[in-house]
């Protein structure tokens, strides 16, 4: 019956074509490492960050008398509560890192080079949608830890002369962080962002299957093999790896992401001591604290992120093995050495 | 040839026109829903997070109170008797800053910021002193304030 249904489906809109084309007589080149696997790590977890945020809306109330009790409750009284509410929120650091570490390998590989600069400033994008999804997902809880490091974030753009106390005014939707802040990161993170980031990354698949998936430079990339199955099983090691690092510390180690100022309630009139964001902005947060000039530090920090953002214009030599480009490589290195730096120090600070 | 080519050029441009100007019609009214209220004029009382009015004889001497006014989160302390009221705001990330009575400071949690009783930023990272108030109490003890 269902393959009779099946038939006729696809004797109207030719199913089978359409798997034969993008999966099993779509080849891939055979000398690709586990680094090429870090996209579709990420659309797992991507995927798992929407079914979790779909089951915890159901019980969250994004107003500020009731958000903090609604997780609470989430956590303590739904079956299984606690359980979403743990994969999505470490769930949500496990993505940032993964990204990083898909763009180091694309760094570091050249991936981002001619034909497939989109795919740079593409994933350059999704980097920065997702820091801004978790900067809003980070205050609905509503707790002390939420809300005090909501205001610190949103008050950088503060130092921006002329326009800064405007654009913190807006963003905020208010003087404080309050009720209206809340509507807004909430309307950006349940709807918005989401919905941003699934183009983006619509946009990025869809320009690697036009230009052709990179193979790593060292490879000459003759030798194909079929994307389904023999690469989805390359995939899906490394996805189950991952999983399972999401799993160890939602079990073992949650609170990496509820430490104890999480467990309160945001209290708007006392500021408790040493607020500190998440670890993906420590490197920020503490660059920020060793420039004098709060505005210098902005300046200094978009600097990186414009230069960043365009490497492939900059770089525009055809050389990919980090190896032959010395001076490439050593940046990158010091570039990554004081990031781990300035986040440790932010972090002991 | 060419007239059907200019035709098309213009139609193109038409049609682009026609899109451009629904998009910025449709535009208005979002952009509009998103720029936020300014606070509604009348007294800058000094209230709790409940929103009543924090009361003069609430304050004791030596002592400090963070309330809320229009200009957001405000500190009041008690110092010889006379109030004194400052933005609680640190003027470096937004944290709220505490009154100490032992040094009389203003010291912030957030970055050790400090600032002596008069909100002058002395020490860290504050780049700017606290806003200072003048204050009225009305017959009834209820604290309006006003820029200094």
């Amino acid at each position: 019956m269902i393959k009779r249904i099946f038939n006729a489906v696809d004797e109207r809109v030719k199913l089978l074509e359409i798997y034969r084309e993008h999966l099993s007589q779509y080849f891939v080149p055979a000398g690709l490492n586990i680094w090429y696997s870090m996209g579709a790590v990420l659309i797992v977890l991507f995927s798992i960050e929407i079914i979790t945020g779909i089951f915890l809306l159901i019980h969250y109330v994004p107003h500020t008398k009731e958000a903090f009790e609604s997780v609470t409750h989430i956590s303590n009284a739904v079956p299984a509560g606690w359980l979403i509410r743990r994969v999505h929120a470490i769930g949500a650091n496990l993505f940032v890192l993964v990204l990083f570490l898909h763009m180091f390998s694309v760094l570091i590989m050249g991936s981002y080079k001619k034909p497939r600069e989109i795919h740079w400033f593409v994933g350059c994008i999704i980097l920065g949608v997702t820091l801004t999804t978790c900067l809003s997902g980070y205050l609905l809880p509503w707790s002390q830890l939420s809300y005090w490091a909501t205001t610190v974030a949103t008050s950088f753009p503060g130092s921006i002369p002329v326009i800064g106390d405007w654009l913190v005014w807006f963003m905020r939707g208010s003087n404080p962080v309050s009720q209206e802040t809340l509507g807004r990161f909430f309307a950006m993170h349940v709807s918005l962002i989401p919905f941003t980031i699934l183009i983006l990354t619509s946009i990025h698949i869809f320009v690697m299957r036009r230009t052709g998936i990179s193979v790593p430079p060292w490879t000459d990339g003759t030798k194909k093999i079929p994307f389904f199955p023999h690469f989805v099983i390359e995939d899906l090691k490394v996805i189950y790896f991952f999983l399972a690092m999401l799993f160890i510390f939602v079990f073992f180690y949650p609170q990496i992401s509820f430490p104890p100022d999480a467990l309160d309630p945001a209290d708007p009139l006392s500021t408790p001591a040493h607020i500190k964001p998440e670890w993906y902005f420590l490197a920020n947060y503490q660059m920020l604290k060793l420039v004098p000039n709060e505005f210098l530090g902005i300046i200094l920090q978009g600097t990186v992120a414009f230069f960043i953002f365009f490497l492939p214009l900059l770089d525009r030599k055809e050389e990919r093995r980090v190896w032959k480009r010395p001076i490439f490589g050593t940046i990158v290195f010091l570039g990554i050495i004081a990031f781990i730096i300035l986040t440790v120090w932010g972090h002991y600070s | 040839m060419e007239e059907n080519t200019s035709r098309r050029n213009f139609l193109q441009k038409l049609v682009g026109g026609v899109l451009g100007a629904t998009a910025i019609v449709f535009a208005v009214p979002f952009v509009s829903y998103l720029i936020p209220k300014k606070s509604a004029g009348g007294a800058n009382l000094l209230t709790d997070a409940d929103n009543k009015p924090i009361l003069d004889r609430d304050i004791k001497e030596d002592a400090s109170l963070v309330g809320f006014s229009k200009d957001g989160p405000t500190i009041v302390i008690r110092l010889g008797g006379k109030l004194h009221a400052l933005s609680a705001v640190c003027t470096h990330l937004g944290c709220l800053v505490k009154w100490v009575p032992a040094e009389g400071i203003f010291f912030c949690p957030c970055h050790a910021g400090k600032f002596d009783a008069n909100g002058a930023n002395i020490s860290g990272p504050p780049p700017e002193p606290l806003t200072v108030y003048k204050i009225e109490v009305d017959k009834e003890g209820k604290i309006a304030l006003e820029k200094a």
